[in-house]
């Protein structure tokens, strides 16, 4: 018999939501066959078998989300008698890796049952102090909660997460006064004659809005962000982008291409912004990925363009509108996400002078671009010019990055898509080593 | 009500005990002439005459023999020893006769002897005559083990005592034995396994017993100037002991300190704590601590005795420990 485990897609997925079985229980299946799809934070994956098998027991039903490489069911080889018992279990598959892209191993080592309950109790693994060989985070570091009997016996009458109240007694133990104290948030003494609320209906909210909450939520909370802003001016990039879209026979170049294929110079001309915080270490990436906010039916989904460094303009235009598309449909692959170092989200299309974004862990960028406006400065001259304007927000993680650097990256970029024709060069960092033409 | 001593209401207690039951003697080294080491026995000699107040060898051992074979034949012997540090030489006939005799002979047979001692430092009497061995006997089935902290408790559970058909320790606190206080005038005896609540309170419980409950109230005392209202038991009976009354009031108090001036190791308290560790689990909102001496010998000399007896500040100590 054989575990079968959740795979891991991508570097920074630490569990995945198992969302259909195609194969029943005592069924035969063969190499190649699709065997169940997991949902990722970002996209779903088809699991196909590596060999001819029989899937012997499920082990994680429909619905239920697993962290990486826990078994989700048990497999009988092909020759393998069923259910008999006695076999010794063999080494697991080995995990999926579909990323074309080598992964840089910036993952821990935790227990795969300690990274689940931190994700469920939205613990940071920062507040959890490790009790195992090389740091690693167990499960009974997560689960130790230090309370008084009668504070447990409160918490569990009140339905209360112990791990939400803080301890007031020594070394932070829970007693009853700190439980009662969290469970009486609400007053007790309700002000009179106050007006009837509305009713309020309550939803369960899907799991691609739980993926985003929960991201979100720990995204703001773990990663310091700063910001700055930029003003770009755009009327050359609009004469650029209008005579290369006169060309009927070159893919159609929108203002986000161009902001991609500047993000991509920038950071191939600018290497040291092309890192992320991985914990306790740092990942430096070779290629310039960038991210692409897209709203979909499912709730934002974050394609990658890979390369916009020494990808050209219309490779990136063909290759963003294809992931944009197959992004709405719900078609993306595990290869068509994660992996960059910055994203880009672009609302102006909604009229909103700028957005200030949330990070996208595990990026350590991302780029709010707001809309395109027309508007008087004054020129050398004190006289009004008309200009047309766009507002960049860079959100940065302050864990890497710092405020100069961000300045001087953001400056760049304005600087790349005010002087647009640079867009068509190579990157300069790049350009040495695609020179020879 | 009458104001009275400590050793008077023993006194009294005996006189009354052989006053109303012809089968009640005394047996003890010194006790008639002498009047007892500490006159628990004064006059009685007088009273009662040498039959029923008998001066003994210095025979630890065949005095308790002497007492369990009365006591098999119907007597009701009350034995004191001295210093409870020499109830050592008594232990074979205590824990191998008198515990067992009910058991041995299927009920038809029991041993309805007290053995008075007393215990307990404070009086410089050095480590061979201060040691509180209560535990020892507690530990023994088939003997009770009571140990009065004050006058009306001396007499009434000294009556209880005799009255008992099995053979009850006394314990006596040597320190208290000075101690006024009221003895009420229709004199009862004190139902062995009861205790009572000395001072009530909302925060914390402390359970004592002999010259603990003393120092538990003044620790309560202390507390109450910080509004906290700690609860104070008085065990009065070490075996049984009321488990009913101490997880009542646990239950109330959600903090438990035990307190006595014996070792703490291996204790009274030690058997305490367990037992509420177990049956008031989910009551508990601090850890239950214990007051006791330190794991050594009593000390001769009086600084060194005082830093070795428990104290109302170690036990405010432990409660605030608790209730941090």
């Amino acid at each position: 018999m054989t575990d079968l485990v959740m795979p891991k897609f991508g570097l920074t997925m630490t569990e995945g939501l198992l969302t259909e079985w195609h194969v029943a229980p005592g069924a035969a299946f063969h190499a190649g066959d699709v065997l169940f799809t997991v949902e990722t934070e970002k996209v779903a994956n088809d699991v196909e078998a590596e060999a001819d098998g029989v899937l012997a027991e499920i082990v994680v039903a429909e619905g239920e989300s697993v962290p990486v490489g826990e078994p989700v069911a048990r497999l009988a080889q092909a020759g393998d008698d069923a259910g008999s018992a006695g076999e010794q279990t063999q080494s697991a598959p080995p995990v999926l890796d579909p990323a074309p892209i080598p992964a840089p191993a910036a993952d821990t080592e935790d227990a795969p049952s300690a990274r689940k309950l931190m994700a469920e109790h939205d613990l940071a693994r920062e507040q959890v102090p490790p009790s195992g060989r090389n740091g690693r985070v167990t499960k009974g570091d997560v689960l130790r909660v230090i309370a008084t009997p009668l504070a447990r016996n409160i918490a569990a009458k009140e339905g209360l997460d112990l791990h939400s109240v803080e301890g007031s007694g020594p070394m932070g133990r829970i007693k009853a006064r700190d439980v009662e104290g969290a469970a009486k948030l609400p007053p007790r003494s309700q002000p009179a004659a106050t007006p009837e609320p509305a009713p309020a209906r309550e939803i369960t909210p899907d799991a691609a809005r739980l993926a985003t909450a929960r991201r979100v939520s720990a995204a703001k909370r773990d990663i310091p962000h700063f910001y700055v802003t930029h003003e770009a001016e755009l009327s050359a990039l609009t004469g650029l982008r209008k005579q290369l879209n006169a060309d009927p026979d070159a893919p159609r170049v929108s203002v986000t291409h161009m902001l991609i294929r500047a993000l991509g110079v920038a950071l191939s001309e600018h290497p040291a912004m092309n890192r992320i915080w991985a914990g306790d270490k740092i990942v430096a990436f070779s290629q310039a990925n960038i991210g692409m906010v897209t709203q979909t039916p499912d709730g934002l989904r974050i394609p990658v363009i890979r390369d916009a460094g020494g990808a050209t303009l219309d490779d990136i235009a063909t290759q963003a509108r294809d992931l944009a598309a197959r992004a709405r449909s719900g078609e993306l692959g595990a290869s068509d996400v994660g992996d960059g170092v910055i994203s880009i989200s672009n609302v102006g299309m909604m009229g909103v002078t700028s957005l200030t974004p949330i990070i996208n862990p595990p990026n350590a960028m991302i780029l709010g671009v707001g809309a395109e406006r027309q508007l008087f400065r004054p020129d050398e001259n004190g006289a009004p010019a008309l200009r047309r304007e766009l507002t960049l927000t860079l959100a940065c993680d302050h864990r890497i990055i710092d405020g100069a650097d961000a300045a001087t990256f953001l400056a760049e970029i304005v600087a790349l898509l005010e002087t647009p024709l640079r867009l068509l060069r190579p990157a300069r960092g790049t350009a040495d080593q695609n020179a020879g033409d | 009500m009458a104001e009275i001593r400590y050793i008077k209401a023993v006194n009294q207690a005996l006189a009354d005990a052989m006053e109303a039951d012809p089968t009640v003697f005394l047996i003890g080294e010194d006790i008639g002439a002498a009047g007892g080491s500490f006159k628990a026995t004064r006059d009685l000699l007088d009273k009662f005459g040498p039959e029923r107040v008998y001066d003994s060898p210095i025979s630890e051992a065949a005095i308790t023999g002497m007492a369990v074979g009365a006591a098999l034949t119907g007597m009701r012997p009350v034995v004191e020893i001295m210093f409870m540090d020499f109830t050592t030489l008594s232990m074979d006939m205590l824990v191998n006769q008198a515990a067992k005799a009910r058991s041995m002979f299927g009920g038809q047979g029991s041993v309805p002897m007290v053995l008075r001692t007393p215990h307990g430092g404070g009086l410089n009497a050095g480590p061979q005559h201060s040691q509180c061995l209560e535990a020892w006997f507690a530990h023994v089935p088939g003997l009770r083990v009571v140990c009065p902290s004050n006058p009306a408790d001396a007499y009434g559970l000294l009556r209880a005592a005799i009255d008992d058909p099995d053979p009850v320790i006394v314990v006596e606190n040597k320190a208290l034995y000075a101690m006024k206080g009221d003895l009420p005038d229709d004199r009862e005896p004190i139902e062995i396994g009861k205790g009572r609540i000395v001072r009530p309170g909302r925060d914390a419980t402390v359970v004592s017993y002999g010259a603990a409950v003393a120092m538990a109230q003044t620790a309560a005392e202390t507390m109450a100037e910080e509004g906290i209202e700690v609860e104070v038991i008085d065990l009065r009976s070490i075996q049984p002991w009321d488990e009913d009354l101490v997880l009542e009031s646990l239950t109330r108090t959600h903090n438990l300190v035990v307190a006595h001036e014996a070792v703490e190791a291996f204790g009274v308290g030690a058997e305490i704590v367990a037992r509420m560790a177990d049956i008031g689990f989910d009551q508990l909102d601090g850890p239950i601590l214990r007051v006791g001496a330190p794991f050594a010998p009593s000390p001769f000399g009086k600084t060194l005795e005082d830093a070795y007896r428990p104290d109302a500040s170690q036990i405010v100590a432990a409660l605030r420990r608790t209730l941090a």
